[in-house]
């Protein structure tokens, strides 16, 4: 009697057993490879140091390197995710030992996504990281691993990689990232747009009042916008810095800039929306997706944003689209290169020495470019830059010569971006910056009230 | 000694025979909610352990962020606005196809597939298609001879997007309320009509009075499922845009959690909804003694 009962008490404890197992199913699979992995990897000996110098051969080396799989997360449009996905095929050809599980998502998501794995003590080995207030972020918390012990040991090759742009990924002398790429804020422009409305094309020397002449001819003789409204979160630092000043003040602890900048700033737009050269706010919300811009439509001859978009701006509106420098005056001091996003390891990989092989594959094969062709901006390994360049197409002919002109007018990254930032950028971008441009609010309380509460929120923050 | 000890291992059998349940509810619900509790009181980024600070996040919450109360507000009014809609439309819905004798099986599937793809981004994405500038209903609006409107863009009109997307998943309600119409019985009506009452009496004095349990459990549950709205918010306009318009509760927790890396304050923040949904719900009981109409106690 007793020991029926023992029994049926098992038979309830299996069926409970393995209802949870198999819920997990999918999981504990992989959970059994890691563990096998990390034996492997801990003991940095499978032929990492024979590999030296240029691992972008992979595998070579003594010893049969044992099975490594690597979990990469990247942000991007399908472009992106299609030539990721290309060169990661290729890197597991050349590495028949490593196993890539890609996630990718679009921009949008992206941080919530990485900061819940993070927290579910699942960072990703090799994931795409951002300059700013997201380096700082993670970096204040610990979260990636210093690479300088690769690059000592030769498995990340920085011989031939940008100097200038590799200090972007340094935080407090540690090297958190590796830029895949170089950046530039850039004014892309229609030239049979402006030359149809009779207007003179923009050209490096050019001023805010010469973008609203232009602006202003386009929509008066064509009937269309002049230009699309400009993104706070990326136009005024620029406009900043053109006036000597910074977004973030050098202690961190607030604006970096006075206020009539920002209600300058405002102005112009506030002034070119209510003459309808500028869409009003709702119009530019149904614009949001990148494939779906004013210009794309041939409803605008402008567009600003960052210089790797315009590839794909591009092969969305599939007409010949021309980059220049923003206004100035000054546009040598608003200006900086920018690395365009880097590839970090996470602290607590298991794997983090072929992480780093992975992401010296990245920025040292000439075939990982002939796919992306730039479209994570433009290389920082010069001998690749400089052997890609003949491979292009003209679109993206005109953004690496864009990054030269860009290079040649610009003043050094401001990397003071304090802990709180993203809560800062997000208060400019989604809040006061529409209130603005609803009109709803005056520049002149939208400054007063963006530099208070983001002294509230960096007080909070740190 | 002996009876005890069966006794005792009668027990645990039926602990063990229930054991997946207990292990879902407490590994997935009292432990982690108990800890959203905990975590509330504290500094906690994800990236690092939490720290105590006690009761800062409420004080925060309650005196200075004005985003709290805003998003407070557009919930209420999304969820007030919401809940009766789609439940007039799920009775109205209901009792047409209560009426339908042929191929009732067919239109009550195909009146319930909006609610089975119902919370999921795909459906999320073709509104977004449906309300664009240049989507099928401006396209309509124009045929009609009138001017087309910025749905999305406009602060105005952007709420109602997500009223009605939740109207029209109305489904598992009419389900609900068919149901409970094919519960009353016939004689009623046919006892009315005898006395002569046309359909609208027969809908105040019979159909309405004897749903009303039916219609109590759908108003707490859809209750409930309105003050926890996100997907759809946060597909559509991702960000709360424009102006703050479809800044839901859940969405600005969200935001607090996974952007602003504060998952203190946003714990804090669902113990708020918590209480807040709580109290509603215990309201709506309570008042249920004065409306809602059981046929075993009789008529009030």
């Amino acid at each position: 009697m007793k020991r029926r009962r023992m029994f049926t008490v098992l038979l309830a404890l299996m069926l409970a057993l393995a209802a949870v197992l198999s819920a997990c199913g999918g999981k504990s699979d992989n959970g059994g490879t890691n563990a096998a992995n990390s034996n492997t990897a801990g003991r940095s000996e499978n032929g990492g140091g024979s590999n030296a110098g240029s691992g972008s051969e992979g595998s070579g080396g003594g010893d049969a390197p044992k099975p490594v799989t690597l979990k990469v997360l990247w942000w991007g449009g399908q472009t992106r995710h299609d030539n990721t996905l290309k060169i990661i095929e290729l890197y597991q050809q050349q590495n028949p030992h490593v196993t890539i599980e890609p996630e990718f998502t679009g921009f949008d998501g992206y941080w919530e996504k990485l900061s819940a794995m993070v927290a579910g003590n699942n960072t990703p080995d090799v994931l795409q990281m951002n300059f700013g207030e997201y380096l700082t972020q993670y970096a204040k918390n610990d979260v990636l691993a210093d690479l300088n012990p690769f690059v000592e040991s030769g498995i990340i090759d920085t011989s031939k990689l940008d100097a200038g742009i590799m200090e972007s990924g340094v935080v407090d002398g540690k090297l958190l990232g590796i830029p895949l790429g170089m950046n530039a804020l850039t004014v892309i422009y229609d030239p049979e747009l402006i030359k149809q409305a009779g207007a003179q094309e923009p050209a490096l020397g050019w001023t805010w009042d010469d973008f609203k002449a232009i602006a202003r001819t386009v929509h008066q003789n064509l009937g269309i916008y002049g230009s699309p409204t400009l993104e706070a979160n990326n136009i005024l630092e620029y406009y900043a810095r053109q006036n000597d000043q910074k977004f973030f003040s050098d202690d961190g602890t607030g604006v970096g800039f006075d206020d009539q900048i920002f209600i300058d700033y405002f102005n112009m737009q506030v002034e070119l929306i209510k003459e309808g050269v500028m869409p009003s706010l709702d119009v530019m919300q149904q614009h949001s997706a990148l494939e779906d811009q004013l210009i794309v439509h041939g409803k605008a001859p402008f567009d600003v944003r960052w210089s790797n978009q315009v590839v794909a701006l591009a092969k969305a509106a599939n007409r010949p689209l021309k980059l220049t420098v923003l206004p100035g005056p000054n546009t040598e001091k608003g200006l900086f290169l920018k690395p365009a996003m880097f590839f970090s390891v996470a602290k607590d990989s298991k794997n983090a020495e072929e992480a780093a092989k992975f992401i010296n594959f990245f920025v040292n094969s000439l075939e990982v470019e002939e796919i992306q062709k730039g479209e994570r901006g433009v290389p920082i390994n010069a001998e690749i830059r400089e052997a890609i360049s003949k491979q292009l197409d003209e679109v993206q002919k005109n953004m690496f010569d864009y990054i030269d002109l860009a290079a040649a007018n610009s003043s050094p990254i401001d990397t003071n971006y304090p802990v709180g930032s993203a809560e800062v950028l997000n208060l400019l971008g989604t809040d006061i910056e529409d209130r603005i441009l609803f009109a709803e609010m005056s520049p002149e309380d939208g400054a007063a009230k963006f530099r208070e509460q983001t002294a509230d929120i960096l007080a909070r923050k740190r | 000694m002996a009876t005890r000890k069966a006794g005792g291992y009668r027990n645990l059998t039926g602990y063990a025979f229930i054991s997946p349940f207990l292990i879902g509810f407490f590994g997935l619900t009292v432990i982690p909610v108990a800890m959203t509790l905990y975590l509330s009181f504290t500094d906690y980024n994800m990236l690092r352990p939490p720290e105590w600070i006690g009761l800062e996040h409420y004080e925060r919450m309650f005196t200075k962020d004005e985003k709290f109360w805003h998003s407070l507000r557009v919930t209420f009014f999304y969820t007030f606005t919401a809940v009766p809609l789609r439940l007039i439309v799920a009775l109205a819905i209901a009792m047409l196809v209560a009426k339908i004798v042929r191929g009732a099986g067919f239109y009550r599937t195909v009146l319930y597939l909006p609610s089975i793809i119902g919370g999921s981004v795909a459906v999320a994405v073709m509104w977004r298609q449906l309300f664009g500038l240049e989507g099928a209903i401006n396209t309509i609006l124009k045929w009609l001879g009138l001017s087309g409107v910025s749905w999305l863009g406009d602060p105005k009109y952007a709420i109602w997007t997500l009223i009605l997307l939740y109207g029209w998943q109305f489904g598992s309600s009419m389900l609900i309320f068919l149901a409970g119409l094919k519960n009353i019985p016939n004689d009623y009506y046919e006892a009315a009509s005898v006395d002569g009452a046309g359909s609208v009496t027969m809908f105040f004095r019979i159909t309405l009075p004897l749903l009303t349990p039916v219609i109590l459990f759908n108003v707490v549950i859809q209750l409930i499922n309105g003050f926890l709205a996100f997907t759809p918010a946060y597909v559509i306009f991702g960000d709360g845009r424009p102006l703050g318009a479809t800044l839901m509760y859940v969405l600005y927790l969200f935001q607090n959690a996974f952007t602003f890396f504060d998952m203190g304050y946003a714990s804090g923040m669902a113990w708020v909804l918590l209480v807040i949904v709580g109290l509603l719900t215990a309201l709506i009981f309570k008042s249920s003694e004065y409306w809602v109409h059981y046929e075993s106690k009789g008529d009030r």
